[in-house]
């Protein structure tokens, strides 16, 4: 704990008060504190700082637009400091908003030759629904639609190629039925017809 | 300051007509200065250097804004002091590094180095623990040799506020000496 000097040395290290006016311990004293300030004045040069000082001058100023976009593709240090209870609040808010359910949440990035395929179909009865064709190997097990607030509706969105494509719905594991709404069919050579959807490229709509 | 190359005004208005090479002239005259007060500042030699460079090229960006060139040493000292608080805002509270090992000592006179050593880095510690504005005002005023007039041109603060905080800095830094 600092203890309260005397006014008088103060005012004899402020050149106020002539140090011979001081008794010996007051001298003392000052002269402790004029070596302290010796000894703290006692820094390093660094050397070449003049050089490197001038090398910055000599470059050309950045345009501020070169200087802008430095600063949008720089790194920038961000500290956050947060109380623990809004860094809980906060990630609530994030789970609940990036949660969207099941076969609802973002589709991957397309390619540029892709488009985005929506298989509807109304099979009240059904326990599971599925699409199948060329673009899964015609294997129910690949491709399931979803029917999350049960009401018979069914549906899936999967990426393809642009183009067109033949499917069929595979209920309950076990039924292949065609599409009743699509809009062209083919045969499958079976004795049954293909659905076929167009897809077109995401970039042409 | 008219040592070298003519007064600091002189030497700025060379710089000011394009002689942009004089500027290093009044880095020359000040850069030992300025070191030695940021240094003192952030505790460490790295982090003063680049406050007293980055002060120093903003003091030659901003030159012809400085209204009175005889007194261009308060104006970079104030650009330079600037860069020195904003590095401390930058770090977490009370973190003052002292990074700057003392001088080795020379094998005839280990000892007496010793206890001058283990004395400058008690010093250095109750520097470093003071609050910013104290630390700046005992070492404008002890290590730069500054008056209070030039002090306040330099910090913007009144005189007896300067005084109070070179006071109660001189009496931390006494108290730090007596508990060696």
């Amino acid at each position: 704990m600092s203890q309260e000097l005397d006014p008088r040395i103060h005012r004899a290290l402020d050149g106020e008060l002539d140090r011979a006016a001081l008794t010996p311990d007051e001298r003392a004293l000052v002269e402790r504190l004029d070596a302290a300030a010796r000894a703290l004045s006692g820094v390093p040069a660094v050397p070449g700082f003049a050089q490197r000082v001038m090398g910055i001058i000599r470059r050309p100023l950045r345009s501020p637009v070169e200087r802008f976009r430095q600063w949008l593709t720089a790194r920038h240090p961000v500290t956050v400091s947060l109380r623990p209870v809004y860094s809980v609040i906060i990630a609530v808010l994030l789970v609940a908003l990036l949660w969207r359910g099941p076969g609802s949440g973002p589709l991957p990035l397309l390619g540029e030759h892709e488009g985005v395929a929506q298989f509807v179909a109304r099979f009240p009865e059904a326990h599971s629904v599925a699409v199948v064709g060329a673009f899964n190997d015609w294997r129910p097990e690949a491709t399931p639609l979803s029917d999350d607030d049960h009401d018979g509706v069914w549906d899936a969105r999967v990426i393809l190629p642009a183009g067109s494509h033949e499917y069929m719905f595979v209920v309950d594991g076990e039924r292949w039925v065609s599409d009743p709404m699509a809009g062209r069919y083919v045969d499958d050579g079976f004795g049954r017809q293909n659905a076929v959807m167009e897809v077109r490229p995401v970039r042409s709509e | 300051m008219t040592a070298g190359e003519g007064s600091d005004a002189e030497v700025i208005a060379r710089v000011l007509s394009g002689d942009a090479e004089a500027f290093g002239e009044l880095i020359t005259r000040y850069e030992g200065g300025l070191l030695r007060f940021a240094t003192r500042m952030l505790g460490s030699r790295d982090a003063a250097a680049d406050a007293v460079a980055e002060g120093l090229v903003r003091a030659y960006r901003h030159l012809a804004s400085c209204r009175d060139p005889a007194h261009f040493r308060t104006w970079v000292f104030r650009i330079v002091a600037n860069r020195c608080k904003s590095h401390l805002a930058r770090r977490p509270v009370g973190d003052v590094s002292l990074d700057d090992a003392p001088p080795v000592a020379a094998p005839e006179n280990a000892e007496a180095a010793f206890e001058r050593n283990d004395q400058l880095e008690r010093l250095e510690r109750a520097l470093a623990m003071l609050a910013p504005e104290k630390r700046e005002a005992f070492v404008l005023k002890h290590l730069d040799g500054m008056s209070y007039e030039e002090m306040s041109a330099v910090t913007g603060e009144r005189i007896p506020t300067l005084k109070m905080r070179v006071h109660r800095a001189r009496e931390a830094l006494l108290a730090a000496l007596k508990e060696s």
